[in-house]
């Protein structure tokens, strides 16, 4: 992984991580992880102010919560005036929440919301960015020992930072690959995502991934604006 | 009163040489509750191609990597691309770990995942992923 070292202790999970390539691989990674700790689920959510702050289901990222729990959520809560969020938001220390806890303030009680009797909040925040996250882990499970606690921590960390580095971080300037520049060339021709597929023999949403990386490496916003910029810089003639 | 939203149809296709995983991943269908799945499944790679060739509205195949006698996904996905399915494709395994797998892009995979990973939760966020969210 580019811009890590081997002074970056990342033990037997390196294997795993280098290897993960793209949202499945790490919803298959943070999944493992959750189970192997004896959580039922995990979530992670970005901690912005942009659009609207209020809703849960806005700022997921990736989770594996039941389809529709966190849009239920918001239909009766909102995530910004949780006791958890504020600990998010007022702190980078791992916090450890369950339902009786009396910093959870009767109406921001996210556990009791959710219907959960264990939550692992890790802040965490984007290499080179420095955006922040929270990587969240419920279940109905007694609460972690110290050790286990600051494995699930660090491995967290870990396998966070490369999810941030091959699926959020944006790759403005970055080099298109061949795959990358063999699609520039076809959108060039006027052809559709559809069309591409077929040319190219991956899925139109491979088509519609890689176009997409195409508009943040360039710093473009749509597809003539990438065409008219890859000529003026000769990725294409 | 508030009506609820029809529960989405999505057309999934199992291509496996082993029936029992047929039965296995029905039932893990049924058990996502918010998704109707119609899963069809074919034993070996000349079935499947047929029903790609003769089918409409097929969301996603999930793909066993090895199906009898020798082939892997490196032979059997290309195909199915040749055939014109531009879906998205899985490819399943018992063993992730042989190096080829790395290359899953190149060959038109879209996701990989461990048989042993599969459960309703993870076709769920597949199917939210990849069918769904296009």
């Amino acid at each position: 992984m580019a811009g890590l070292l081997k002074n970056h202790r990342r033990y037997e999970l390196e294997r795993d991580l280098d290897k993960a390539l793209n949202r499945v691989d790490f919803f298959r990674i943070f999944r493992s992880m959750a189970l192997r700790y004896a959580f039922d689920h995990f979530g992670i959510v970005h901690l912005t102010n942009d659009g609207d702050a209020s809703l849960l289901s806005g700022r997921l990222i990736l989770h594996d919560l039941p389809s529709g729990m966190a849009e239920e959520y918001d239909k009766r809560h909102r995530f910004s005036e949780s006791s958890v969020y504020e600990s998010l938001i007022t702190s980078a220390i791992p916090s450890v929440w369950t339902p009786a806890d009396i910093e959870l303030a009767s109406g921001r009680n996210l556990l009791r919301q959710l219907g959960f009797d264990l939550l692992v909040c890790i802040p965490v925040a984007a290499p080179t960015s420095g955006s922040r996250y929270g990587v969240l882990y419920l279940g109905d499970q007694e609460e972690l020992a110290r050790g286990p606690f600051m494995e699930l921590c660090y491995e967290t960390v870990c396998a966070f930072d490369y999810f941030y580095r091959v699926a959020l971080a944006s790759k403005a300037g970055m080099g298109l690959t061949p795959r990358e520049t063999e699609i520039l060339r076809w959108i060039s021709y006027g052809k559709t995502a559809s069309e591409i597929a077929l040319i190219v023999s991956v899925s139109e949403h491979t088509v519609n991934s890689h176009t997409a990386t195409i508009l943040k490496k360039l710093n473009v916003v749509n597809r003539t604006q990438m065409v008219a910029k890859a000529i003026r810089e000769r990725i294409i003639q | 009163m508030s009506e609820t939203a029809p529960a989405p149809t999505v057309s999934l296709l199992l291509v496996d040489d082993d029936p029992n995983e047929d039965v296995i991943l029905r039932r893990m269908a049924a058990k996502v509750s918010t998704i109707s799945i119609v899963l069809h499944y074919r034993q070996t790679i000349a079935d499947a191609l047929d029903f790609i060739r003769t089918q409409d509205g097929l969301h996603l195949v999930l793909m066993d990597n090895r199906l009898h006698p020798t082939v892997d996904f490196r032979e059997t996905v290309p195909a199915l691309r040749q055939a014109g399915f531009i879906g998205p494709i899985g490819v399943i395994s018992s063993s992730l770990d042989d190096p080829y797998f790395q290359a899953f892009e190149d060959y038109g995979v879209d996701f990989r995942i461990d048989k042993s990973e599969l459960d309703a939760t993870a076709i769920e966020f597949l199917i939210r992923e990849y069918v769904i969210r296009e």
